[in-house]
């Protein structure tokens, strides 16, 4: 009521002001009348009367300000008075505002882009209900290492025995299926849940419902509400209808709403069906009854009141009740909790200290950028000098000055923080194009959402503070005579190192710690690029296809994968053509433990990464063969052919020859026909790893992979146009086939080199923008300088110094900062440096190119910085530098 | 005027014009004489405080003020407590009462 009142009156006020200035003085005027009525009727003369009451009101004018101060609405017209006065005055400097706008949107930008990816990790939320009381568990091992998924059985011990949850969900988390039907058919990932699963989550349907209790093995789907838009076109009449998922008829009952992506960070699944029908789509053998098959995750809702500790607890006695039931299987087995929409524990750590460093590393820039706006704002104020000094002697005070400067400096970083939100709305875009070889149902998308927008907003208030204070304390308080006359405070002589020299020194010298991030980065992506990975990684394009996704039985796709191999090698520019499982360099793949009977087990591990491999699969991947031979057609009967690489031979045969040799699998027993060069089998920077490459004619059926066989074709001309007849091929042998993973293996390499790529970028915008904020900075310190110090000159000029010797004097001044800042800032970037060991490939953090290159490149560019400025020092006329004022 | 017995402390002024319009409205100059009367001249106050504090006290409803024509025929805004003034005049006396025993008791200590 009385706030309202308050804001109405006061906005009656503002609206008319002179009414509510008439009266105010009608009312003094009235206290005047009645004053002097008061007293005459005392019995003094009206005179005399006047005259005294006059003196006890004093100045009206006086009365009336108190009165105007005494509701909100004075605080909020000078506001708006000073706004438009910061406004006008801003419009005159348009340079000043363009740097500083730049500077403040550069380091805003940087901030809110990388906000934004924490914020998509850490802060996003999910469509569930009451995320709090919705957790996930996982199985730890060997007394609490994390962690495991978890065995059927142990899900459902937990669902009698745990007394802390309402209820408890299964699901499996990464399923592929293919969708065939009126369009084009489709590779995609979804989860398979039990039939509580949306219940103990809570999800409100964008349309239809959940699982029915009923349903635990019933033929239904839920869809995701990306996949619902996007083949779909968003139709809700498609609740209710069957679509083919992998070449069985599934009833669409419901679409999930829009940002739901199951109970887990990172993976974006699909689709949903009940568990009960998942070993009609999975192409896994699962052992659902084992209690030490670790494949299904768990998710669980507290009951009211319970804590995640309490349910802990409850967990802990519940392991270690298990642990006595079954101590075959369940030994040192325990439970680990995750909350909701978490990112998965082995991803935790990595994440969460690149995404420190990388706050570091933006905060950094910010850091430059506002040394860069105080500077200005410095040499601005200081500009002003006698217009401060003009205000203070015709009646403003202090705060009323320091308030317009504090204003003027918020306008700035505030427009500085809209063009870094604008900035980081293009940058997070490009973020988002990465990809990461390899199969991915992941959603790695960022976007500026409103935590980042909230972020950017008080960012860019602190950097307006940060920055705006000191200059304007400073420029508030003018030496009063000095500046009157047009002299200037601030330039006290004998002061040789300002404080704006120091904010020229902290700006260089980060300058030279990012830029060495940068150069380091950029060198170790090149060095990353030009990794030999063992095979021709030129010339080859890929696609994937998964017919056990489509009915096809194990012997049907063997037979297809041939035909498609053949029909594909003989298109015109083929040279070869081979099959595999998966490509190398997809960030992981599948392993073995293996022995050779008679010789010692390696040191180490046993374990093996494995690759099928068709007919030609050596010569059109690229590999060299040491030793033996390429895969040909293999026949049916006798033992399974492999070939070897190198490091597996060191590992296994202590570099004896092991052609012939026999090697056992756990249920597979291989041949060894060939001897190959090394190849990077995982990741770029790994170290050398044993392989295995098995005929996959003989393997397939034992062994089904997960994401699909991808037929490969060494090529010579246009690649568009060989995809293109390459899924005519295939699309020839069977309409119905989800082709997916169409890439080129330039293509593929490139997401190879997705971190070293990311970080390279990301330094490489960081780094430019600081290298620019320090020139600027350096420059208009010097320019300021050459501007302060124009009679000087002239004084030395009259005297009889020479236009080098002046501009000798500047360049000396410029530099002698620039090379002390070098020289702080180099320690600081080697031991920054140090900390990037892990992400550098092929090259040292004390890199010493990078470590000449950086310095060198600084002292030059600020040789630059110095030069216009002293130039113009140079081409002072002494005539007229005497005569200035 | 460096007179000591005018100064008010602060935040007291506007009790003591609620109480005297307690009795009945009036106009600010009729509120400064009442004041300065019954305090025997103990408290002098001037329309540079009166007239803000007034406008504060309109705002927050405590008063409201009306012009119209005084005992001199003179236009005049004259003010009138309202039900929330009054309300607010008993809190501000009880925490006035319960402040000026304490002070009593630490000076009696």
């Amino acid at each position: 009521m009385g706030i309202l009142r308050s804001i109405r009156s006061g906005l009656r006020a503002l609206g008319d002001k002179s009414s509510r200035n008439r009266e105010i003085d009608d009312e003094l005027q009235s206290f005047l009348d009645e004053s002097i009525a008061e007293k005459t009727r005392r019995g003094m003369s009206p005179e005399a009367a006047l005259r005294s009451a006059r003196a006890e009101i004093g100045s009206a004018a006086s009365v009336r300000q108190k009165v105007w101060h005494a509701g909100w609405e004075s605080t909020a017209d000078t506001l708006a008075r000073d706004l438009v006065y910061t406004g006008r005055r801003l419009r005159r400097s348009p340079g000043l505002v363009l740097v500083v706008v730049l500077s403040i949107g550069l380091g805003i930008a940087a901030n809110a882009t990388v906000f934004s990816i924490v914020s998509k990790f850490l802060l996003s939320g999910i469509p569930v209900g009451d995320p709090s009381t919705l957790i996930t568990l996982y199985r730890t091992y060997e007394r609490g290492q994390c962690c495991n998924e978890l065995p059927f059985p142990v899900y459902r011990d937990l669902r009698e025995q745990a007394k802390s949850f309402s209820s408890v969900a299964a699901y499996e988390d990464i399923l592929p299926a293919s969708l065939s039907g009126p369009i084009e058919p489709e590779r995609i990932w979804g989860q398979a849940a039990s039939e509580n699963y949306f219940d103990v989550a809570q999800v409100r349907m964008a349309a239809g419902r959940g699982f029915a209790a009923s349903e635990h093995r019933a033929p239904v789907i839920v869809l995701g509400y990306g996949l619902w838009k996007q083949r779909f076109g968003g139709d809700p009449a498609i609740v209710g209808k069957s679509i083919n998922v992998s070449g069985h008829p599934y009833m669409v009952v419901g679409i999930t709403p829009r940002g739901f992506h199951g109970l887990d960070q990172i993976l974006d699944p699909q689709f949903w069906i009940p568990l009960g029908k998942m070993s009609e789509i999975s192409l896994l053998p699962t052992s659902e009854e084992a209690r030490n098959n670790q494949w299904i995750r768990v998710a669980a809702r507290l009951k009211p009141g319970i804590t995640q500790t309490r349910a802990a607890q409850e967990l802990d006695v519940i392991a270690q009740r298990l642990i006595k039931a079954h101590p075959d299987t369940d030994k040192d087995d325990g439970f680990h909790i995750e909350p909701v929409n978490s990112v998965p524990p082995s991803f935790k750590k990595p994440l969460y200290l690149f995404l420190t460093a990388l706050s570091g590393v933006a905060l950094l820039v910010l850091l430059i950028a506002c040394a860069n706006v105080a500077n200005l704002l410095f040499a601005h104020g200081s500009e002003r000098q006698r217009e401060m000094a003009v205000r203070i002697a015709l009646g403003a005070t202090r705060v009323q000055l320091l308030r317009q400067l504090l204003i003027e400096s918020l306008l700035l970083s505030l427009s500085g923080g809209i063009l870094g939100v604008l900035l980081s709305l293009w940058a997070t875009f490009a973020l988002s194009s990465f990809r990461l070889p390899g199969p991915t149902m992941m959603d790695l998308a960022v976007h500026v959402d409103g935590h980042v927008l909230l972020y950017a907003f008080l960012l860019s208030l602190f950097a307006g503070l940060l920055c705006g204070f000191a200059p304007a304390w400073a420029a508030s308080r003018p030496l009063m005579p000095n500046a009157l006359k047009g002299e200037e405070a601030l330039a006290r002589p004998g002061h040789r190192f300002s404080l704006r020299s120091l904010l020229v020194v902290v700006q260089i010298t980060f300058s030279v710690v990012l830029l060495s991030g940068t150069v380091l980065f950029l060198r170790s992506l090149s060095s990353a690029a030009n990794i030999d990975v063992g095979f021709h990684s030129r010339g080859l394009v890929m696609m994937s296809i998964n017919p056990q996704l489509h009915r096809y039985t194990p012997e049907r796709s063997v037979q297809l994968l041939r035909t498609a191999r053949q029909s594909i090698a003989s298109l015109p520019g083929v040279l070869s053509a081979s099959t595999t499982d998966s490509v190398p360099l997809s960030m992981g793949g599948r392993s073995d433990g293996l022995e050779v009977p008679g010789r010692p087990k390696p040191k180490a591990s046993d374990s093996v990464d494995l690759y099928m491999a068709g007919p030609n699969y050596l010569s059109t991947l690229g590999i060299p063969l040491l030793a033996g031979r390429d895969f040909g057609e293999e026949n049916a009967g006798g033992p399974i052919v492999a070939v070897v690489n190198q490091e597996f031979v060191h590992k296994f045969f202590q570099d004896a020859s092991p052609l012939g040799h026999i090697v056992k699998g756990p249920h597979v027993t291989y041949q060894i026909v060939g001897v190959v060069k090394d190849i990077r089998s995982r990741t770029l920077g790994e170290n050398q790893r044993p392989i295995l490459y098995r005929s996959l004619d003989r393997t397939l059926a034992s062994d089904a992979s997960f994401d699909g066989y991808t037929l490969m074709a060494r090529y010579e001309g246009d690649s568009t146009a060989l995809i293109a007849a390459m899924q005519h091929e295939i699309h020839a042998l069977d309409p119905s086939l989800a082709i997916f993973n169409i890439q080129t293996m330039e293509d593929h390499m490139r997401d190879a080199l997705f971190l070293p790529r990311l970080v390279g970028m990301l330094f490489t915008v960081f780094g430019t923008s600081g290298l620019l904020l320090s020139v600027i900075g350096l420059s208009s310190v010097m320019s300021y300088a050459v501007s302060r110090r124009t009679r000087e000159i002239g004084v030395r000029m009259a005297m009889g110094a020479r236009a080098s010797q002046v501009q000798a004097l500047f360049l000396r001044g410029g530099m002698r900062l620039a090379l002390i800042s070098v020289a702080l800032g180099v320690p600081l970037a080697l031991a920054a440096a140090r900390l990037t060991t892990s992400l550098l490939y092929g090259i040292q953090p004390w890199d010493p190119v990078t470590f000449i290159l950086v310095p060198a490149l600084l002292v030059l560019v600020s040789l630059l910085a110095c030069w216009l400025p002293s130039r113009r020092a140079s081409h002072v006329d002494p005539i007229a530098a005497l005569r200035m004022d | 005027m460096p007179d000591p017995s005018t100064d008010l402390i602060q935040g007291t002024l506007e009790m003591l014009v609620l109480k005297t319009l307690a009795l009945e409205p009036m106009h600010g100059y009729g509120i400064a004489l009442r004041i300065e009367q019954i305090s025997d001249g103990a408290f002098r106050v001037n329309p540079g405080s009166l007239l803000p504090a007034l406008s504060r006290m309109e705002r927050a409803g405590h008063v409201q003020g009306k012009w119209r024509a005084s005992e001199n025929n003179r236009r005049a805004k004259f003010y009138r407590l309202t039900p929330e003034g009054r309300k607010a005049l008993k809190a501000e006396t009880a925490h006035w009462g319960r402040q000026i025993a304490a002070i009593h008791r630490i000076l009696e200590a």
